[in-house]
């Protein structure tokens, strides 16, 4: 592959670079333009900041971040295996088997901590008082 | 494609180990049966090690003498079988330290064994690894794992500063090694450590050449922490839970010299004099800070990661005085032996050294040097213990210490000229300022009364755990045996086969 | 090669409007005054390098650059700035003084020189040679029967990366029923 051959790649690059640039430029000449503090503000009709969070975003954010850039991994070894699976033959299908066999493990491991399940307390929680409420109802129903 | 799984099989068994301890965790049971997992595995992953040690005397062995895979970058000789051999049995020992440690810590245990076996497999790749990028791989398994178990302790300041010192200098290592690896394969165009060899005989010259091989030793001398590379090492020992400090200390260190050997010995052979210059200063800066800061210590297990840095200078000892030009073959074998047997010796008896804190601060908590005085007289059988060790890291005979240094002098000395004797007389100074300190605390230990502020009821305290015992029993064992029959080591097989002039 | 040589050839502007964008940007990564215009000049620096990999003919690192590192550890980068309490607007403490600035050009600097040199002296007269682009079958044959152990390796370290994470991550359980506790108050009446 010579470099000829990435010239519709460029051109494309070129179309959507120049289709954004066209758009922003017709958008700044065409809206009117009259900035105040208050329109910057990065939540404009919000209540205004008084201080920074002491927590921007809970951990388990992070944690999803974290299980996709090991997938990503994963996927790109996946890739130089399935562009030609069948010419790596069985030691091919051997070798990415226990790759994803192990990463598999991950995804169990992750999924039996809990670690996707969001705020697993509160449910727990709402759901003990939805169901004692129901008990209460029932209850209150049959005595009438 | 043609495996031959019996090579393999200390990793397979290993690995199936890490995959099952993490089952097990996740099944309703004890936590305690993840060590017990554990435990098993690393003993079942030895057995292949042994059969294939042995390989001539069994019957069903297919004697193929050095087993070399993959295209050379994977070779199983007696070199990397014993080096196997201490990386089992040390991971196998600080699971033992970790048991009544982490009963007290009641979450994340099987997280913890599967993270000590997890970084043991990369270990046990590291040994037989013969080419730049099996190595890389199998060192980072090593290390990864430990800069979580280094900060396991999560409410605890020091325990965090531990980890987050540890991870930023070794990943800034890391980076470092890599950079140096990839300026030697762009001047060699050769990933194999023969390869490497054998391109690198037009080009020793080259400055570039020589600038990857500095830096792919810089980046080991972080992991062995080296001086001046060592100021990560006495804050991770302290905070890490002790056994993880224990773990460090042995297994992460010996993964470190062990890359340092075959590289320096097989792809960098031709650059004898530039890695010999490099590590003759590092060994003498290491063992003279890291000995004088010792010291001046009052913490045990800071102490304990000062000597740490020592050792490591007196096991770099060997390479420094291959710096001489006329080194023959042969000396250079020594050279080599004399640090694989120091590092073997220096694994049990720090392990051995860690056990033994780890038990005494199980009754006083603390480990302040002035806090064990009179240890004896409430604990006879481990202030003795305390006393082989210490003795044995100070190179007291007729205790195994002793023969790990003789063994590194006799390399120094009979390869000789001015460089190679000047260390050896560096290592000689510097072995009787490490005996000041070991013995201080013996003294402290055996001598010095009990201090007044130590209630009594205190004193006669928790027995010590069954694993704690078995752990001390193996090390004592092995330190001693050692010292007496230093014989054993020159019997595993010729160690340096392949290595030197097996070229 | 002469300079007419090197002025020839079209390949040699490519790679100029790749490097120079890709220096500026690399600059104002560690130049930057906020962090997050610091992640996304980084994103700059590392689609330069995709590009230089396309130019040397290897697809399958360039692609890896930009679908691993553009993709997903800039994002974990983001995420990073975004849990700790890093401010998000200029950040003044990020400027040193002079005092730590100076040793830091002079060693950054003669590094710089030496590395140079001694590049030239290695490789200073060579002609890349136009070869054919490395096929993602090739890179997949030495992964899959040439390095088979690393690559399973590195599963591992993936897989003991994630376990660590978690748990360094994830609250005690002891902790988690305290949670309970306090947001028990927050169930709706």
């Amino acid at each position: 592959m010579t470099l000829a051959d990435y010239l519709p790649i460029v051109l494309m690059a070129a179309v959507g670079i120049g289709f954004a640039a066209v758009s922003l430029w017709l958008s700044w000449r065409l809206a009117v333009n009259n900035p105040t503090p208050e329109k910057l503000a990065p939540y404009e009709c919000g209540i205004v900041p008084l201080q920074e969070p002491v927590e921007r975003f809970p951990v388990k954010f992070y944690l999803v971040a974290m299980l996709f850039v090991i997938f990503d991994v994963e996927i790109i070894f996946l890739f130089a295996w399935a562009v030609r699976f069948e010419q790596h033959g069985w030691a091919g299908v051997a070798a990415v088997g226990i790759f994803v066999a192990l990463l598999i493990e991950t995804l169990i491991y992750v999924w039996k901590r809990g670690a996707l399940d969001w705020n697993v307390a509160r449910r727990e929680r709402y759901r003990t008082v939805v169901a004692e409420r129901l008990e209460e109802s029932q209850r209150v129903g049959e005595a009438a | 494609m043609n495996i031959d799984y019996h090579a393999l099989a200390p990793e397979i068994i290993l690995a199936l180990t890490v995959v099952a301890v993490l089952v097990v965790d996740l099944l309703p049971v004890e936590k305690f049966w993840t060590a017990v997992v554990g435990l098993g595995g690393l003993f079942l992953s030895f057995i292949p090690v042994l059969t294939l040690g042995f390989c001539e005397s069994l019957e069903f062995c297919d004697d193929t003498g050095v087993r070399v895979l993959f295209g050379d970058s994977y070779v199983v000789d007696t070199f990397s079988l014993v080096l196997k051999g201490v990386f089992l049995g040390g991971a196998f020992i600080s699971i033992l330290l970790s048991v009544g440690y982490l009963e007290s810590d009641r979450f994340w245990q099987g997280e913890y064994y599967f993270l000590l076996l997890s970084s043991a497999l990369g270990a046990v790749v590291l040994a037989s690894s013969r080419d730049l990028i099996t190595l890389f791989v199998g060192l980072e398994l090593v290390t990864g794992p430990t800069f979580l178990m280094a900060g396991w302790r999560k409410g605890d300041a020091r325990s965090n500063e531990a980890a987050l010192k540890f991870f930023i200098i070794g990943v800034i290592s890391a980076a470092i090694l890599l950079f140096g690896m990839s300026l030697v394969y762009g001047v060699t165009g050769e990933t194999t450590f023969t390869g490497i060899r054998l391109a690198s005989a037009g080009i020793v010259d080259q400055p570039l050449f020589t600038m990857g091989v500095v830096f792919t030793l810089l980046g080991f001398a972080f992991k062995v922490s080296a001086v001046p590379f060592h100021f990560w090492t006495p804050d991770t020992y302290e905070g890490a839970p002790t056994p993880v400090t224990a773990y460090l200390s042995v297994v992460s260190k010996a993964a470190g010299f062990v890359g340092l050997l075959v590289l320096c010995y097989l792809a960098f052979a031709e650059l004898r004099n530039i890695w010999g210059a490099a590590l003759w200063i590092l060994a003498a800066l290491s063992m003279t800070v890291g000995n004088l800061i010792a010291l001046k210590q009052t913490n045990v297990v800071r102490l304990l990661g000062y000597s740490s840095i020592a050792q490591g200078g007196f096991m770099l000892v060997p390479f420094g005085a291959a710096v001489t030009a006329g080194a023959s073959p042969a000396q250079l074998e020594d050279a080599f032996f004399a640090t694989v047997t120091y590092l073997l010796i220096y694994a049990f008896m720090n392990l051995g050294a860690f056990a033994v804190v780890i038990a005494v601060r199980n009754r006083l908590v603390t480990a302040e040097m002035d806090a064990w005085g009179g240890l004896y007289n409430y604990a006879p059988g481990l202030a003795t213990m305390l006393a082989i060790f210490f003795l044995s890291l100070a190179g007291v005979p007729p205790l195994a210490g002793w023969f790990a240094k003789l063994v590194m002098f006799r390399s120094a000395l009979s390869i000789g000229g001015g460089w190679a004797i000047a260390l050896a007389v560096i290592a000689v100074l510097n072995a009787v300022i490490g005996f000041a300190y070991y013995a201080k605390v013996v003294k402290a230990a055996w001598f010095d009364p009990i201090p007044e502020a130590i209630p009594a009821d205190e004193l006669r305290g928790r027995s010590i755990v069954p694993s704690l015992q078995f752990a001390l029993g193996l090390t004592v064992v092995a330190v001693v045996l050692l010292g007496f029959f230093p014989d054993v080591i020159a019997r595993l097989g010729d160690l340096t086969t392949g290595f030197v002039s097996g070229f | 090669m002469t300079f007419t040589d090197w002025v020839a050839q079209a390949e040699n502007y490519v790679f100029l409007a790749i490097a120079i964008p890709m220096l500026f940007s690399a600059w104002r990564v560690v130049a930057s005054q906020n962090v997050v215009h610091s992640v996304l000049y980084l994103v700059g620096a590392l689609a330069g390098s995709a590009a230089l990999f396309l130019l040397l003919g290897s697809e399958f690192v360039a692609w890896t650059v930009v679908l691993v590192y553009i993709g997903a550890v800039v994002v974990l980068f983001l995420f990073g700035i975004m849990i700790t309490r890093a401010p998000l607007g200029q950040d003044v403490e990020l400027s040193q003084p002079l005092r730590q600035r100076l040793p830091a050009a002079v060693v950054s600097g003669s590094l710089f020189l030496l590395m140079t040199g001694a590049m030239f002296d290695a490789f200073g007269g060579d002609v890349i040679p136009e070869t054919e682009a490395t096929r993602t079958f090739d890179v997949g044959i030495s992964i899959f029967e040439r390095w088979v152990i690393p690559f399973e390796v590195v599963s591992v370290i993936l897989l003991a990366a994630l376990v660590g994470g978690i748990v360094l991550a994830r609250r005690d359980p002891d902790e988690m029923t305290e949670e309970v506790v306090s947001e028990s108050e927050e169930v709706p009446q």
